[in-house]
């Protein structure tokens, strides 16, 4: 916002306190909570389908979320208008990869190239944080976690966006996977069984509710396993 | 050969009335004067065998370079103007580096064929129209066998310069390659090992040349799963085995 | 406690940043606003260019959008059994000046589709030219073709969004409602790109005011005449509330026998209400 103090002589507007100008910003927080929990052999990923500004709501009723392949999809929370941008480029660049390559990318694959694709808007980025989650080529679940720039690890567990300081500690106390920083390295990927993730993963997403007004209406939960992608829904409160 | 040949056989990209480009058929015909390159397939990976023509014993027998690394799953033996190999090659080295940049995983060989093809369709292109490719005079006077490693198998592709390739189990490319290949026909089988396509490779390529093989006047490659090019020792441990 | 202003304008919808309504800056601290009869202290300043700003010694004119000059308030639009409505006033205000007081900010796009803008209107001018073209060449094409409502949402989140990459705006929050396939299609776009559909939609006040009674009472199987009504309130709300609006109304409407927008009209209103009378009385400190 510019604020112009009148100064002088001359001047228009002398006296008479402060102009305001509309300003604007190319970003917008649009908030929303996006988590992935991978096992030995599934990926439950997850996220709330409100779209909010401010203090307003938008619509209760979309999908932060783009499934890529039977193996592989994206989570995408904050700027809106970046994650459509970014997740339909991805889309395209996975559809000209399969044309190109015959068969569909892999979660390592997607997640180098989803880095790369932040990186490339480096000085003008994506306002986006993302989580690529799916099945490695072992059958093994896999979460890639990101910055908006592009910087990325692969991890047991992770969870981006608004709800991110609530549910993050409680996946780190309820996993209980060993630390990445354990040496010699451990097996940090979880041992819970697929049923109680998703149940991990859905009282996360109501407990976040209850208090980050950004999360709320909806949550959408994909789980993946080698049998394909089932999608469920679960209703959270509206207000 | 040609009966039909006439002012069709200018341009590149000019067909004759019979539906025939000349000018690629002659690229094709280059091949057959060029040295004899030979690649084996097994279920454990890539045998590739050529001849270096070391014209002179004044000649250095190690800068005659007929098989090169593409990256580190993809090994090419190449026949014809081996000069414009070194463009087709650099080409496939950049779009596989490129692809572990975007991907961080090996090109697909198919892929890296298919690019290499691509460029050599490129001789038919304006000078104007941005490719890089853009500007050819001629079509590329080389063949490729592309051997390389895709997921846990081992495959071989022959490209020529029309810019056709072709999936194979075993092929000979260059002046022997007729003799060759009815040699690898009756010599190949699908279970052979590494070792026994090594010494199917060499003995077909003793067949069709006309010098005494040396571990200088042959190169052997492999790519099981990874590319390596033999050395002198390892050439003269296939030689015992014949 | 202050609330931390939204990201975005109240006057101009998602994605549009704005003045604060009443917020303390260290600089209105260290230059206190003198009151004067002309200049409001609370809520936003009265528009005017700053001939210092725009002229700044060692700058060029400005060639990008950096604010809006004439806008445009909420526009309201929700679906129905049938088809889609969407209305809105005809007020252009230049600042605090109704300025325009018969700018259609609805418009025809096509045989199947309606545009409502809010925000600045000569970017709007500027993206019916766009669209004018798009349906010319359909016209050309003599096919009985044309761009379904999505498809003409989709084209304008691109350039929306390609607009705000270049940091120049299309200071607008759209509303594109039509009918494709025989169901309603309803999706609004922001001038950074933001962009969804709905059952209903308002831009501007209209989400704090309209959208409300909207969720209360909308549903997608609604007929026409309690969409109407439904419509006809919440203008109502948003003229009784925001000040940048007049009475005087469009309403479009679009099913499977074509598009309609209405002659301007004026709804009945009435201000003998006790709070209209006496805002602040039964809540001390309010404004």
């Amino acid at each position: 916002m510019t604020i112009i103090v009148p100064s002088g002589t001359g001047n228009v507007y002398a006296g008479s306190g402060t102009i305001q100008h509309p300003s604007w910003s190319p970003y917008d927080e649009n908030g929303g909570t996006c988590v992935a929990v991978s096992g030995n052999d599934y990926c439950v990923v997850a996220s709330s389908n409100r779209l909010s500004t401010g203090f307003s709501i938008l619509t209760r009723d979309e999908s932060k979320i783009i499934k890529m392949s039977h193996k592989c999809v994206i989570a995408t929370a904050n700027c809106q208008a970046d994650r459509k941008t970014l997740q339909k480029t991805l889309q395209t660049r996975h559809i000209m990869y399969m044309h190109n390559h015959g068969k569909p990318m892999s979660v390592a694959a997607m997640a180098q190239l989803v880095s790369n694709t932040l990186y490339y808007k480096r000085f003008f980025p994506y306002y986006t944080y993302n989580l690529v989650c799916g099945l490695d080529e072992e059958g093994k679940g896999a979460v890639y976690t990101y910055d908006p720039v592009g910087s990325y690890e692969r991890t047991g567990y992770s969870c981006e966006g608004t709800g991110k300081d609530l549910i993050q500690p409680v996946l780190d106390n309820q996993l209980k996977a060993s630390s990445p920083l354990v040496l010699p390295a451990e097996n940090w990927m979880t041992a819970l069984p697929m049923d109680d993730a998703v149940d991990l993963v859905k009282d996360a997403f109501v407990s976040a509710g209850e208090r980050d007004i950004y999360t709320g209406d909806v949550v959408e939960l994909l789980i993946i396993t080698k049998d394909g992608v089932r999608t469920e829904h679960l209703d959270l409160k509206k207000d | 050969m040609f009966l039909t040949r006439s002012e069709y056989d200018r341009g590149v990209n000019t067909f004759s009335p019979e539906g025939r480009l000349f000018q690629v058929e002659y690229a094709i015909e280059a091949i057959k004067l060029g040295s004899t390159a030979i690649g084996v397939k097994t279920k454990t990976g890539t045998v590739l065998a050529v001849e270096k023509r070391v014209t002179s014993p004044l000649l250095e027998p190690t800068s005659v370079e007929k098989v090169a690394e593409v990256d580190e799953h993809i090994g090419v033996a190449m026949s014809g103007l081996t000069a414009d190999a070194r463009t087709l090659i650099d080409h496939a080295r950049a779009e596989t580096q490129s692809h572990r940049f975007t991907y961080n995983e090996p090109m697909p060989v198919e892929s890296c064929t298919q690019a290499v093809c691509d460029l050599s369709l490129r001789f038919g292109e304006d000078d104007d129209d941005g490719g890089s490719g853009g500007g050819m005079s001629r079509p590329f006077g080389v063949a490729l066998l592309v051997a390389g490693w895709d997921n846990g198998s081992a495959v071989l592709f022959h490209t020529d310069p029309s810019g056709t390739f072709y999936r194979c189990e075993a092929m000979a490319i260059g002046s022997g390659s007729e003799g060759a290949q009815t040699a690898l026909k009756e010599g190949f089988r699908a279970d052979l090992s590494l070792e026994e396509a090594e010494v199917l490779a060499l003995s077909t390529l003793k067949q069709v040349m006309e010098e005494k093989v040396t571990s200088t006047n042959v190169d052997i490659a492999s790519v099981a799963p990874s590319y390596h090019l033999y050395s002198p020792t390892e050439v003269q441990g296939v030689i015992g085995r014949l | 406690m202050l609330a931390r202003p939204p990201s975005h304008s109240p006057a101009l919808g998602p994605g549009c940043a704005g003045p604060p309504l009443a917020e303390a800056s260290s600089v209105s601290i260290q230059y206190p606003a003198q009151p004067t009869a002309q200049v409001p202290t609370c809520g936003a300043a009265s528009f005017l260019v700053d001939h210092n700003a725009v002229n700044a010694p060692g700058r060029d004119p400005s060639q990008h959008t950096q604010m809006p000059y004439v806008t445009g308030s909420s526009v309201l639009a929700l679906t129905f059994k049938d088809g889609v409505m969407l209305a809105s006033d005809t007020l252009g205000s230049y600042g605090s000046t109704k300025r325009y007081k018969s700018f259609e900010r609805i418009r025809k796009v096509n045989d199947r589709t309606v545009l409502g803008a809010s925000g600045e209107l000569s970017d709007f001018q500027y993206i019916m030219n766009l669209l004018d073209e798009l349906t010319t060449d359909d016209f050309c094409e003599d096919d009985g073709g044309m761009l379904s409502p999505r498809e003409i949402w989709s084209y304008l989140c691109r350039v929306l969004y390609n607009r705000r990459n270049k940091q120049d705006p299309l200071w607008n929050s759209l509303v594109i409602g039509g009918i494709e396939h025989g169901k309603p299609f309803l999706g609004t776009v922001g001038m950074i790109g933001t962009h969804y559909t709905d059952d209903h939609i308002a831009t501007g006040f209209g989400n704090m005011l309209a959208r409300p009674l909207f969720r209360e009472k909308h549903s997608p199987d609604m007929s026409e005449a309690d969409a109407e009504a439904l419509i006809h309130e919440a203008l109502k709300v948003c003229y009784y509330r925001d000040k940048q609006s007049i009475n005087k109304f469009q309403l479009a409407k679009i099913t499977e026998a074509g598009v309609s927008v209405s002659e301007p009209f004026a709804l009945p209103t009435r201000w003998d209400y006790k709070h209209f009378e006496n805002p602040s009385a039964n809540a001390v400190g309010t404004w």
